[in-house]
């Protein structure tokens, strides 16, 4: 495995570990289960918009090394949706259906979420290799909508937030860039000339 | 005063904090190993109080619930005057200056006054209330209040014949309070209570918690509590209280029209425009419980909104 795709994976379970940490440490406020969910939460969608960075600053730096870390980052937002959704159904919720079915019938916010990971779901299991291989050209197609998927994800974080529109506000800036960088007239833009320093550490991380 | 010996002697408070960490750490653990094999558990209550205050070990609400630790009530708190966060408040408000602290009541009165924080303790007697609080978040706390009735504050000003409303106003001071600076709400926080439900001998000025002088966290040094409303009704810090003849416009009014209205009561029935209300979660048990119409205090207030439409009037 390049260093790099170490480096993604060490990140990416920083959160877990901090999760894990603190719970046992008895620091998860006097609320755990909400804590539980937003940080799970919350590791979802930074991992989700650092996946949707990947491609243009691959491009604009001509740094193959953030290629590699796309799929890593599109699954641990995958992983810690799941969590996150584990947490609600299971923890909070008790898998008491009578009280879960009612509410994602009436509630927009969880039928988006509920969306949302489905469909993450799906992009997550034709990930493995074996399955990518014989989707063929479908599979990209499939991929891109992680671009949906993320919008619906946002949508999700701001129905459920209660009065502060600045946090909401600045991811949907962060989507908002992530997606004008792949406009056609934006995609072509890239450094002109890679510094050595850029290029030896893309070698060194890709190795 | 219930607890007679002071609370401080009983246990050090190194070994009470101890003590808090194990049960939540047992609690977590218990959290974490559901989560891993994910089986529906049954509720298992956490032991709910520390050993610091056993005078209240044996006290519950009027339904049986048990208090919800102090450790809880002080740690986890909504005061977005210091951060939208729950636990945040508990650390940035602990230089918040509350004494010397006066509170002004004018308006539609007879006798206007302006009174220090002390002279209230004094004037009016101060006895527990142990109450729910149930917050529009869906969580809930049984918390017991040292307080007295606002009916007494209130027939001591007179209010004249064309008061209708109270309206209160929390302390306005972005230096000690950095949550006022976030644009995101019309600061200062303003709230309100139609004078029948500010009369109402449920409603009290509060300015202790098991005991002990309120902590800034939880709105010193006097405060708001009407129990069958949502959390965010029983204002905190109160530095202003007039009578108005005009239904005043709180500030969750101002920030969200269609998701908070003036009134604002418990109820499983009518939801939040975005979330539901038809349950919560009781903080120091796991799992959820029914929400109770006017938060359990149906047949001491339903009186107040007979005939009123509750949805239209949410």
């Amino acid at each position: 495995m390049s260093k790099v795709k170490i480096l993604g994976n060490l990140l990416g379970v920083i959160p877990a570990a901090y999760l894990l940490y603190q719970a046992t440490a008895g620091n998860l406020s006097a609320n755990p289960i909400q804590t539980a969910t937003v940080i799970t939460g919350r590791a979802s969608v930074y991992a989700l918009l650092i996946s949707l960075y990947c491609s243009p600053i691959a491009r604009l730096l001509k740094m193959s090394m953030f290629h590699r870390v796309r799929k890593i980052s599109g699954l641990f937002a995958f992983y810690y949706a799941f969590a996150h959704f584990i947490i609600f159904i299971g923890l909070d919720y008790q898998f008491n259906f009578s009280w879960i079915l009612p509410e994602i019938r009436q509630k927009l916010f969880l039928q988006v979420g509920l969306a949302a990971i489905l469909m993450l779901t799906v992009l997550a299991i034709t990930s493995v290799n074996l399955i990518k291989q014989r989707m063929g050209a479908i599979w990209k197609k499939l991929q891109k909508n992680v671009y949906w998927i993320s919008a619906l994800i946002l949508l999700h974080v701001a129905l459920a937030s209660k009065g502060d529109i600045i946090d909401p506000a600045i991811l949907f800036t962060l989507y908002l860039v992530a997606m004008l960088l792949r406009l056609p007239k934006l995609r072509s833009i890239s450094i002109k000339k890679q510094p050595d320093w850029l290029r030896r550490i893309n070698t060194f991380m890709i190795s | 005063m219930k607890n007679k010996i002071p609370a401080s002697e009983i246990t050090p408070e190194e070994l009470y904090i101890s003590r808090r960490r194990f049960i939540k750490q047992s609690l977590l653990t218990t959290s974490a190993a559901l989560l891993t094999v994910s089986c529906a558990g049954g509720n298992e209550p956490e032991p709910s109080l520390d050993s610091e205050f056993a005078a209240y070990a044996s006290l519950t609400d009027d339904q049986g619930n048990q208090l919800t630790p102090y450790g809880s009530i002080t740690e986890y708190t909504n005061f977005y005057e210091f951060s939208t966060s729950k636990t945040e408040p508990t650390k940035l408000a602990q230089g918040f200056v509350t004494s010397p602290w006066s509170v002004r009541i004018d308006g539609l009165v007879n006798n206007p006054v302006t009174l220090g924080v002390e002279d209230i303790r004094s004037q009016f007697t101060q006895e527990e209330r142990i109450y729910r609080m149930r917050c529009v978040e869906a969580w809930s706390m049984v918390i017991p209040w040292t307080g007295f009735s606002l009916k007494q504050l209130l027939d001591m000003v007179e209010p004249t014949s064309d008061a209708k409303y109270v309206r209160f106003e929390t302390i306005y001071d972005p230096e000690q309070m950095p949550g006022q600076n976030n644009p995101s709400f019309p600061w200062p926080y303003i709230e309100g209570l139609r004078l029948d439900e500010a009369m109402h001998d449920l409603t009290i000025l509060a300015t202790g918690i098991y005991g002990k002088d309120l902590t800034p966290q939880n709105g010193a040094p006097i405060r708001l509590v009407v129990p069958w409303k949502y959390g965010f009704k029983s204002i905190k810090s109160i530095v202003h209280i007039e009578l108005v003849s005009e239904m005043p416009t709180s500030l969750w009014m101002a920030a969200g029209p269609t998701e908070y209205g003036f009134y604002a009561n418990v109820n499983p029935n009518v939801d939040h425009p975005r979330w539901s209300q038809a349950t919560e979660r009781r903080i120091g048990s796991s799992g959820r419980i029914d929400t109770q119409m006017f938060n359990g205090y149906e047949e001491q207030v339903a009186y107040l909104y007979e005939g009123m439409d509750l949805r239209a009037n949410f």
